[in-house]
Parts: structure tokens; C-alpha cells; sequence
């Protein structure tokens, strides 16, 4: 499983520590192009709160849409971070060492601009922010704990804390090696971040521990953040398309679909813009296209799953409904779009080992997925909303305005940002972890071949 | 000279062989709430406000055709769904069976909006406005909503405390369909009503014209087994609302193809 | 460079290390030819009880016939019990060796015998679809539904039946064609030991092989596509037994979560059986030499994850549920978990959820032998549970052909013949396997070989270590 050429820390050092000891050239265009995106952004967020949400496509039944949709997606984004980092590393899979603290990274980002939305999409959010921090004693008023929506910030805010600790630990030894290599004002700060930091074996230990600990803890946490956000639309009874038992789980899956891809592609980017050929391996891009066949797959189970029992009780608001989703324009054929190019278009490109270790055919696979699964959030949302009960007489349906689309498409700068700025600090790929790999790298004879082997405490 | 608080319940029963589709309880409900004008706009944009809004279907074919109202407010459901889902208790349930909207804890999730089955609960998109002319017109007893927050059908919540603190509190009588009807204590659809097809009164006075109804629907799970017409909408849901309708007695049936079967 | 290494270092105590591959062959298909005392027992104790099952069998048919389903819901549950067990237990192996566990090496073997039990679950299908009410109604009374709630919506020719018995029977034949392919190497080499009958059987049954290169790779590309196919066939018959015996004969169930939730138990249970055979192969089998800690170790985690994965499973289904507070889900919810079928909700939880949790979270008892198989004993008896209030419960709901479940229905307890099919169908289902386990070698013997080839110690900084070789 291992190809490529042996790696000495010396060199481990100077490769990943390279964009953020020498700017590369492209780094302040980029930067500029990005920050005028977010900028555009905020002044169109800005504009939508002082205006009011009457500058929104939104309406009467569909009183959610697009930046719910938002929302949604970078939430599945942000699922992968976790799912790569936690799950493969107390699974001890060797291939995860580059990709651990790029999906980390992208999931505090797009965990952080996922929040952004709903607080946004409130009538007033400067008095959201009430129930968001419920500070409110001196009225007696707690925020109520039955709503979904409570579970919702208190659900994302742990997740986004334990994530960040996860980083955070996952950060020290490698922050420490950028104190030995930086002066001045850096040096400072980077050693005020390394928390004296010496390497020495029982500092080594408890990273270790912490390192499992969190994996384990975090993982059901990253559970209930997609299972609450599913639920924001399973507890609605009214909405019939919306009140089903296997949200949560299919959109866990989804979200694991979504945000694996992701984190290929950004991988895949970080590759070739920082040339981190021998680092980033096509043996791992290789490696996260056969998992993502076996998470799609489970995806689609879930996804069928939905669609068959929503249909199997015949009820005429819920057929009304499918019935808009499957047979008018345009919703079909967003329908066609979404189930093609997230489902059978990727896995049909996966499965062939050529295709999985081509960079084009992946990161087009990737990005055709993550469009995929935004569109199956607004599939499940809008339709919902439009038919959501039998009086045909409030039936409507739904257009993004100019607003919602800004705002949606800057979200995408956002987190690009903030990827760009943190790699410009911190090393994206883990010098420790890829120096254990080097380590613990060694191999056997097996008759006549040599064959790449690990050494293994259990 | 204060007397022990009555334990009202309300309820509301809608007659819909009496419904001609007149609207005057629509407009009634404008003028009294200081609901937002609908402009063609908001029509258009799908987010006209309509506190009480009559339904209209058609039924058959040209010209053998009908035309049937639907007049539909907040139902004040018991199990209302619009009342678990809202993070900051903006929207509960009073002791008097009333659905009452918070205005200014709401913070304009609009989840509410989704989980409720009738449709009746109105966002306000833009900061509402009223031509200079109309200003004077505003209700004195009614909050003007401003923008970002939730509002819907209050049963015209101020018109049933004024009855109550001056019938109950001061005179000390008790607030029943007599004096309600004689002093214009209720609702403003119900008064504006030329058919007397929107009835209102206390649940828990057997004497009211509405209890007979209510007592009825409660009684009997099964439409089938009742006694009057009475239905609630979108019973199957479990949401046991405080408005009952009584169905329409058709005594002209619709002429209909083979097949088809009426109602 | 430590060629030599592996046989006369001694290894940490903890550490288990597979037998010198020259011996295993040999040993491990004499111990399938000549089994121990302990097996006749066993399979005499089996016997018995299958003969019981089928005693019980023929008095419940005599005395209700085949015409209503409720009184055969005690020999669904048995069904689906077994059918859980034994349709996933091949797919431990097909996805272990799929993920290239080096650690699953000894109970390939004992998940693939399973797919034996097809013969089983085929024959004690036949009776069910006789007894499942059909998609039309035959007479319409009252507020009726003309055609009942079913996944296959009035549909295609020879619905359900014959698709449902398509389902099953393919599922045994993918099953049986996985144990063949995977142990034609074993049975090749077990050919050259054996004499009379068994020689010509395994000669039979090995047919052509004689290990070549190319062989072996169709013979691995084989196993991975009928383990793909394996695994759809699987979710979709599981898919069938969980809608069609289950949702579908309760008015109103309308339950996505349900199918996905049948599949995850049927993982837990199946892995946890597979251990429990595992540890007695290793404490009563005599096999310990080539069973070691590791297995135990490392599928636990996995039986960990699977406990709390249904328990989630099961929540998503509560919480929509209970939130909605619609009439009909509320009832389904006290027909199921909370009032008719209470105390066995209870068994279920407590034997399939915290007891098992509270034992696997300690990687101490994880990594004892015991600790796994201990954990496997309460989760068989808890999906025993599962399956008696999921399908005892869905036979005796009423009638299949109502809109809603308007009131709760009382729980049915099992009568004397009830009793003899479930315990006497779970004993022939053990009586078969060890049936089938005088056949095929019970450890895989290929297996265990490429294991040691893959794996050597080596010294490492101040310790010994295990070298494990990856190829891809």
C-alpha cells in the first residue's frame, strides 16, 4: 500500500513547511480575489438584514430554501474532517496520515460558515443571538429545549469546539517544529501556540492519548450534529416529505459522501499547488475512491429507502409532493441531474483503478458530487415545503433571488479563504503523522517479492 | 369589585353551508389587527398577509360547475406543531385555548411557518407600511409588528380581554354569546359575518351556541359516528384544534360523470 | 531478514502469532475428519431439538392451518431470528476481507459455513408465504384499504411471493456458490489426506484446482464479485422480510428507518454469533493455537460500534415518532416499545444495547478472550427479543388491510408449540452447521497460510513488534 520514494524528517520538514516559511507568489492575488468574493458577501448580508428577507426568492409555504440548503451542505462538509481523522485513525489505516489535518481544517471552516446561515435567515438575527447564547436570566425566558433549533447550535457549537481541540492537539508537535525555524515576532507566537512543546516522551504520550481519547468522543458527536440537522426537518410532522425515520442517518451517510469528496478534491488542489507530489500519494487519492464507492453506495441505499417509503403510503400530499419532485419541470429534471451526477456519474468513475489515480477524473468526480448533494438538500427542502399539505390552495413553489445566490456562492470563497490563510500559518499535512509513517515503514519478503509492510503494536 | 377569573376556552365554529365566500370577515380582520396592506406585490410574491382567508376550489365542470368556500385562521390546536418547534417560546398555548404569538420574543426562524398544517401563520417580509392616510386608522389595541417576526389569527385576543374586564371584572357578569354578540366583544370576523356562518363562544359554557359542537366532535373519534356535521380540518393529525367546521349539505348535488363520486 | 525469526524468538505474552504454515494444513484438516467427543454430544443435544421444532411445526400447522397469519408469529420471529444470523454472517468475511483485516483470518471460515443455513431459511420461508395476506383486499368492509400497504404496490406479476422466494433462494445459492469458491484451495489439499467417501467428495467439490497463479486470482476476483452481489442481494432480501413480515402488517407503519435498522441488527448479531463460535472453538474446540486474542480483540471494536450504531438507528425511529405526536405513530410506539410488547422492548434494550455496551467499553475486557463472546451471549438473546416484538407484534396487529392503528393491541404470548419451533429451529440451525462443519474445514486453512506468510516479529527501538505485510 505504500509507493513512493523513503522520506527523511529533514526533508519532511522543508517540503511541508514550505509554504509557510516562503510565500509563494500566487499567495496575495489569491488572497485578494478571495477576500473581494467574502466581501461581496457581507455587503449583500448586510444589505439583506437592513432591508429585510423580502429581498429573498422566499414565500409562503417555502419559507425555507436556499441558504437552509446552504447550510446544510457545508455541514456535510464538514462531516468529512472527522469521519477521515477519527475513524481511520483509531482503525490505524496508514493511508490516512496526509489527509488527517486537511479534513480537520475544513471542517472547522465549513462548520464555522455553515452557522453563519440560519443566523442570517432569522427575521432579526441580532436577537437570535439570544437563544444562540442563552443569556437571557433577567427575563426568565430559556430557550426551549424542545425545539430542534436549540438542538442545533448546541450541537454544532460541541462539535465545533471538540473539532478544534482535535486540531489543536493534532497541531502542537508540528507548530513547535515551525518555533525552531521562524525569528522575530513569529517565532514568538508560534511559541506561545507550541505550549512548550519538547517532544519529549511523555509529552509524546499524552498527545497519543489525547489524540484516541478525542477520536473516540468526537465520533459520536459528529454523529448527532447530522442527526439534529436532519431533524430540523424529521421532527416537522407537517411537512410530509420532511417526517420520515431514516433522515438522520441518511444524512449522516450524505454528509460523509459529500465531505469525503471534498476533501479529495481539496487534496487534490493542495497537491498541485504546493507540490506535495510525494506527500499526497495517488495511492491515497486511490485509497479514498474505493471508500467513497462503498459511502455512496450506502448513500443510495439510504436514498431509496426514502423515496420507497415515502411513496408506500399513498398519502396524496406526500404523492402531490413526489410527484412535483419526479414529474414537473424544473424539478425533474434537477432530479435526473441530482441522482446522475451524484451517484451513478461518480461511482461508475471510481470504480475503475486508472480513473481513481487520474487527478482530472477525481477531482471532476468530487466536485460533481458535492453539486450533487447541494442539489439533494434543496430537493428534499423546497418540493417539501411547496406540497406540504393537501389544501391545494397554498401550493406554491420557489426562485432564488440575486441575494440568496451572492450570498450561497460567497460561502464558497469563504471557506477557501480561510483554507488558503490557515495553510499560509499552519502546515496542512500532519509532519508528525507522515514522519511515524516513515518510521514505522518497512517491509517483508514474501517468496520472491518484497512487499511494503507496517509495524504494528497489536 | 373583582371577582374569581372565569375559565373561558374558546372556540369558533364555521358553517360552510352558510359560507356565501364574502370575504367581510377578511376585511374585518384587516381593519381590526392593523394587518399590513396586500398590495398586488405581495400577491404576487406569494407573501400577502391573510390572518383569515377564505379557500376557494372548484368543483366539477363547465357548466356544470361549483364553487366551494373554505374559510381558514389559525385552528389554535391543542397539539399545536407550531408550538414544540419555535427555540425561544415565542408561540404557546394560553389556559383559554388560545395559540398566542409572542411578538417581541420571536426572532423569525420561521419554523413554524413549516410545521403549521394549515398555512396560517404570516411573516413579515418588509417593515409593514400604511399610506399617511390610513395612520390615524390603526387599532389602538393592536401591536403593530415590525419587521422579521411572526404574527397570525388571535382569536382578537384584545377585544376578548376588553369584554372580559369590563362584563367579568367590573360588571360582574360572565362573558357568553349574548353580551359577546350585543357588545361586540368578539372576534371581529365573527361580528362581521352578514350569514352568521363564523360562530364564537366559550367551550366550557353549555349554554353557548358552539359547545353543542364541540362536545360532539370530542365525543366521537369516528365522523361517521357523529351527531352533527362538525369535522375538524386535518383531524388524522392529531392536532385537535379549537375551530370546528360543519360540513356543507349540498341540496343541489353536482351532476357528475359515472364513476365519480361526490363530495 | 529475519526469515528464520519467527520460530524460535520468544514473543510477548500478549501476543499472538499464527502457527508455522507447514503444519496447518495438515493439522487442521485431520482435526475436520476425525472430530472430538464433545461434537457428538452436541449434535446429538441438536438433533433432539430440530426433531422438537418440527413436532411443534406439525401441531401448529394441524391445529390453525395455513389461512390466518397471527398464530405464526412465534415462527416468523424464530425465522427472522436465524435468517439474521445466517444471512449477514457470510458478509463478515466478504467485508473483512474486503478491508484486508489481517486479524480475520480464523473466522472467515466460520461466517462463510453459515451460508449453509440457506437450505434452512429457504425451507422454513415456504410456510410464511403461505400464511402473508395477500396485496388486495378479498372483501371490502367498512373504511377498508382495496389494496394494503406493501413495498411492491399492487405491482409486478407474482407479487410478493414469488419475488420474496426469489430473494431468498438467491441469497442461498450467492451464499453457498462464496463457501465454495473460498474454500476449493482447502478442499483441494484436504483431498490429498482424505480416503473413501470424503476423497471423492472433496474431490468433487474441489474440482480442477491446483493452486496456479491464475487461479487464485480468479479465484479472489470471484469472491470479491459475488461479496459485492452478496451484500445487494442481502439488503434487498432483508429489505423484503423487514417490510413485508413486518411494516406491512401493521395498518399505518410507515417507517423508513425500519429496513436499515433489521440490516444493523442483523450485523451485531451475526458477528456476535461468529465470535461466540469463535470462542468455543478456542476454549472447547481445541483450536487455540490458531485462534488467537486478536480476532477477539479487533472485531469486538467493531461489535461496540455495531451495538451503538442500531441504538441510533433505533432513536432516529423514536424520536420522529414520539415528536410528531400523530395518533397512529403514538399507538405504533406503545404497541412496540412502550405498553403491548413492553417488557420485551425492555429485554431488548438491556441484552442488545446496555449490557453489551457496558461490557465492550473497556478495552481490558475488549481484549480478552472472553470479553466479546460474553458481550455476543446477551445480544444474541436481546435480537432474539428484537424479533419476537417486531414480528410476533406485526402478526397480531389486526387487520392488515386498515387505514391506521387506532387502538393499541394486546401482546400474543407464546403457547407450548411456540415454544417448541423457536427453541427447536434454533438447535436444527446449529444441528446443520455442525453437519457442515465435518465437511469443511472450520478454520480456512488458505487463509491462516497467506496470514503467516504476511507477518513476521521484528525488533524495533527496544522491542519486539509484529511486521505486517500489505500488498496491494
Amino acid at each position: 500500500m505504500q509507493e513512493g520514494r523513503a522520506l527523511t524528517p529533514t526533508q519532511i520538514n522543508r517540503d511541508l513547511l514550505r509554504p509557510i516559511l516562503e510565500q509563494p507568489k500566487w499567495f496575495w492575488p489569491a488572497v485578494f480575489v478571495l477576500s473581494l468574493i467574502v466581501l461581496v458577501g457581507v455587503s449583500v448580508a448586510g444589505y439583506m438584514i437592513n432591508r429585510g428577507l423580502g429581498v429573498t426568492g422566499l414565500n409562503r409555504p417555502v419559507a425555507w430554501a436556499f441558504m437552509i440548503t446552504n447550510f446544510v451542505f457545508w455541514i456535510g462538509i464538514s462531516h468529512a474532517g472527522v469521519m477521515l481523522s477519527a475513524i481511520l485513525r483509531l482503525a490505524k489505516a496508514e493511508w490516512r496520515r496526509p489527509a488527517t489535518r486537511a479534513a480537520e481544517v475544513l471542517t472547522i471552516f465549513a462548520l464555522s460558515t455553515a452557522l453563519t446561515m440560519p443566523i442570517m435567515h432569522t427575521g432579526r438575527p441580532w436577537r437570535a443571538i439570544y437563544w444562540l447564547f442563552p443569556y437571557d436570566f433577567a427575563r426568565g425566558v430559556w430557550p426551549s429545549v424542545r425545539s430542534p433549533l436549540v438542538w442545533d447550535p448546541s450541537a454544532i457549537m460541541t462539535y465545533l469546539t471538540s473539532s478544534t481541540l482535535f486540531v489543536l492537539i493534532a497541531l502542537v508537535p508540528d507548530i513547535a517544529v515551525l518555533r525552531d525555524h521562524t525569528t522575530g515576532v513569529a517565532h514568538r507566537i508560534y511559541s506561545l501556540l507550541s505550549l512548550g512543546w519538547q517532544g519529549n516522551a511523555r509529552q509524546w504520550k499524552f498527545q497519543v492519548v489525547a489524540g484516541v481519547l478525542l477520536s473516540a468522543l468526537i465520533l459520536p458527536v459528529f454523529v448527532s450534529v447530522h442527526s439534529i440537522v436532519s431533524w430540523d426537518f424529521g421532527m416537522s410532522v407537517t411537512v410530509k416529505a420532511w417526517h420520515s425515520t431514516t433522515f438522520a442517518p441518511y444524512f449522516v451517510i450524505g454528509a460523509v459522501h459529500s465531505g469525503v469528496s471534498a476533501v479529495v478534491f481539496v487534496m487534490i488542489i493542495l497537491r498541485q499547488i504546493y507540490g506535495w507530489q510525494d506527500y499526497i500519494r495517488k495511492e491515497h487519492i486511490d485509497a479514498l475512491g474505493r471508500l467513497l464507492i462503498v459511502v455512496a453506495t450506502a448513500w443510495f441505499y439510504f436514498l431509496c429507502m426514502e423515496i420507497i417509503f415515502g411513496i408506500y403510503g399513498r398519502e396524496a400530499d406526500e404523492l402531490a409532493m413526489r410527484e412535483m419532485q419526479f414529474l414537473q419541470y424544473p424539478w425533474n429534471v434537477l432530479m435526473i441531474i441530482f441522482a446522475g451526477i451524484t451517484y451513478f456519474l461518480p461511482v461508475a468513475l471510481w470504480l475503475p483503478r486508472t480513473f481513481r489515480r487520474n487527478l482530472w477524473i477525481m477531482s471532476f468526480a468530487c466536485i460533481s458530487v458535492n453539486v450533487g448533494m447541494w442539489l439533494e438538500r434543496y430537493l428534499i427542502i423546497v418540493p417539501g415545503l411547496a406540497r406540504k399539505q393537501v389544501f391545494t390552495f397554498t401550493w406554491q413553489t420557489y426562485m432564488p433571488s440575486w441575494v440568496e445566490l451572492t450570498l450561497v456562492l460567497s460561502t464558497f470563497g469563504l471557506v477557501s479563504l480561510l483554507l488558503l490563510l490557515f495553510s499560509r500559518v499552519f502546515p496542512l499535512i500532519p509532519l508528525y503523522d507522515i514522519k511515524e509513517g516513515e518510521f514505522l515503514r518497512t517491509s517483508v519478503q514474501v517468496g520472491r517479492r518484497t512487499v511494503p509492510a507496517t509495524i504494528r503494536e497489536d | 369589585m373583582a371577582t374569581e377569573r372565569v375559565n373561558h376556552k374558546w372556540g369558533m365554529v364555521i358553517d360552510l353551508d352558510r359560507c356565501t365566500g364574502c370575504q367581510a370577515c377578511v376585511v374585518a380582520c384587516h381593519a381590526e389587527n392593523n394587518v399590513p396592506i396586500n398590495t398586488q406585490d405581495r400577491f404576487l410574491q406569494h407573501r400577502a398577509y391573510e390572518w383569515i382567508r377564505i379557500e376557494r376550489y372548484w368543483e366539477g365542470e363547465f357548466p356544470n360547475v361549483k364553487a366551494r368556500f373554505l374559510p381558514v385562521l389559525c385552528q389554535h390546536c391543542e397539539n399545536a406543531p407550531c408550538e414544540p418547534v419555535c427555540p425561544v417560546y415565542a408561540t404557546y398555548h394560553n389556559d383559554q385555548g388560545l395559540n398566542v404569538q409572542i411578538y417581541n420574543r420571536c426572532v423569525g426562524t420561521r419554523y413554524c411557518i413549516n410545521n403549521c398544517p394549515y398555512q396560517v401563520r404570516f411573516f413579515n417580509w418588509w417593515e409593514p407600511q400604511w399610506p399617511a392616510t390610513l395612520r390615524n386608522q390603526l387599532n389602538p389595541d393592536v401591536t403593530v409588528r415590525s419587521r422579521g417576526i411572526m404574527e397570525k389569527c388571535t382569536f382578537c385576543i384584545q377585544r376578548l380581554r376588553r369584554g372580559e374586564l369590563t362584563v367579568e371584572r367590573q360588571e360582574g357578569g360572565r362573558l357568553d354569546d349574548k353580551t359577546m354578540q350585543e357588545r361586540n366583544f368578539g372576534p371581529a370576523c365573527v361580528s362581521a359575518c352578514p350569514t352568521n356562518a363564523l360562530m364564537f363562544g366559550d367551550q366550557r359554557d353549555p349554554k353557548s351556541a358552539i359547545s353543542p359542537y364541540f362536545a360532539d366532535a370530542n365525543e366521537h373519534v369516528h365522523e361517521e359516528d357523529r351527531k352533527t356535521r362538525a369535522y375538524r380540518l386535518l383531524e388524522e393529525m392529531n392536532t385537535k384544534p379549537n375551530v370546528i367546521y360543519l360540513k356543507k349539505v349540498d341540496q343541489y348535488p353536482l351532476k357528475l360523470k359515472q364513476g365519480e363520486q361526490n363530495g | 531478514m529475519a526469515e528464520h525469526a519467527h520460530h524460535h524468538q520468544p514473543y510477548p505474552d500478549d501476543m499472538w502469532v499464527f502457527p508455522r504454515r507447514e503444519t496447518a494444513a495438515q493439522d487442521l484438516v485431520s482435526r475436520t475428519i476425525a472430530p472430538i467427543s464433545r461434537y457428538r454430544i452436541a449434535l446429538i443435544i441438536t438433533g433432539v431439538l430440530l426433531a422438537l421444532g418440527v413436532v411443534g411445526f406439525i401441531a401448529r400447522a394441524a391445529t390453525d392451518g395455513f389461512d390466518d397469519h397471527a398464530p405464526w408469529g412465534y415462527y416468523m420471529a424464530v425465522f427472522s431470528f436465524l435468517f439474521m444470523i445466517t444471512g449477514a454472517a457470510p458478509l463478515v468475511a466478504v467485508g473483512f476481507r474486503f478491508t484486508k483485516s489481517h486479524w480475520r483470518r480464523p473466522l472467515s471460515r466460520i461466517s462463510e459455513l453459515f451460508a449453509v443455513l440457506g437450505v434452512l431459511n429457504v425451507l422454513m420461508f415456504i410456510p410464511l408465504l403461505m400464511v402473508l395476506p395477500p396485496l388486495k383486499n378479498p372483501e371490502v368492509v367498512g373504511h377498508q384499504l382495496e389494496i394494503r400497504r406493501s413495498i411492491w404496490f399492487g405491482g409486478p406479476i407474482g407479487s410478493p411471493y414469488w419475488w420474496d422466494m426469489l430473494g431468498v433462494v438467491g441469497l442461498a445459492v450467492l451464499g453457498m456458490a462464496i463457501l465454495w469458491l473460498s474454500a476449493m484451495p482447502d478442499l483441494a489439499g484436504a483431498k490429498l489426506t482424505a480416503t473413501g467417501f470424503r476423497r471423492k467428495l472433496y474431490g468433487l467439490l474441489a474440482g480442477r484446482w491446483y493452486g496456479s497463479k491464475r487461479q487464485w486470482n480468479i479465484q479472489k476476483a470471484g469472491l470479491a464479485m459475488l461479496g459485492a452481489f452478496y451484500f445487494m442481494f442481502l439488503l434487498f432480501v432483508q429489505f423484503i422480510v423487514a417490510s413485508e413480515f413486518g411494516m406491512a402488517l401493521v395498518p399505518g407503519w410507515k417507517d423508513s428507518i425500519f429496513p436499515p435498522l433489521y440490516t444493523i441488527v442483523s450485523f451485531q448479531s451475526s458477528l456476535a454469533t461468529i465470535l461466540l463460535v469463535l470462542f468455543i472453538l478456542r476454549k472447547w474446540g481445541g483450536y487455540e493455537q490458531y485462534i488467537g486474542v486478536s480476532p477477539f480483540w479487533s472485531a469486538s471494536k467493531i461489535l461496540f460500534a455495531l451495538t451503538m450504531l442500531w441504538t441510533y438507528h433505533l432513536w432516529a425511529f423514536f424520536i420522529t415518532f414520539w415528536y410528531g405526536r400523530l395518533q397512529v405513530e403514538q399507538n405504533i410506539l406503545k404497541y412496540f416499545l412502550f405498553e403491548s410488547y413492553g417488557w420485551v422492548f425492555f429485554v431488548n434494550v438491556v441484552f442488545s444495547f446496555f449490557t453489551p455496551f457496558f461490557i465492550l467499553l473497556w478495552n481490558p475486557v475488549r481484549k480478552k478472550a472472553w470479553g466479546a463472546p460474553l458481550a455476543a451471549c446477551f445480544i444474541l438473546v436481546g435480537t432474539l427479543a428484537f424479533n419476537i416484538r417486531i414480528f410476533v407484534g406485526a402478526f397480531n396487529a389486526g387487520h392488515t388491510f386498515d387505514h391506521f392503528l387506532e387502538t393499541v393491541p394486546p401482546p400474543a404470548w407464546p403457547d407450548l408449540w411456540d415454544i417448541f419451533m423457536v427453541g427447536g429451529f434454533i438447535g436444527g440451525a446449529v444441528f446443520i452447521y455442525l453437519l457442515a462443519a465435518r465437511v469443511f474445514p472450520i478454520l480456512s486453512v488458505w487463509e491462516i497460510k497467506e496470514g503467516a506468510l504476511y507477518q513476521k516479529m521484528e525488533n524495533f527501538m527496544h522491542g519486539r513488534y509484529m511486521v505486517l505485510a500489505k500488498p496491494e
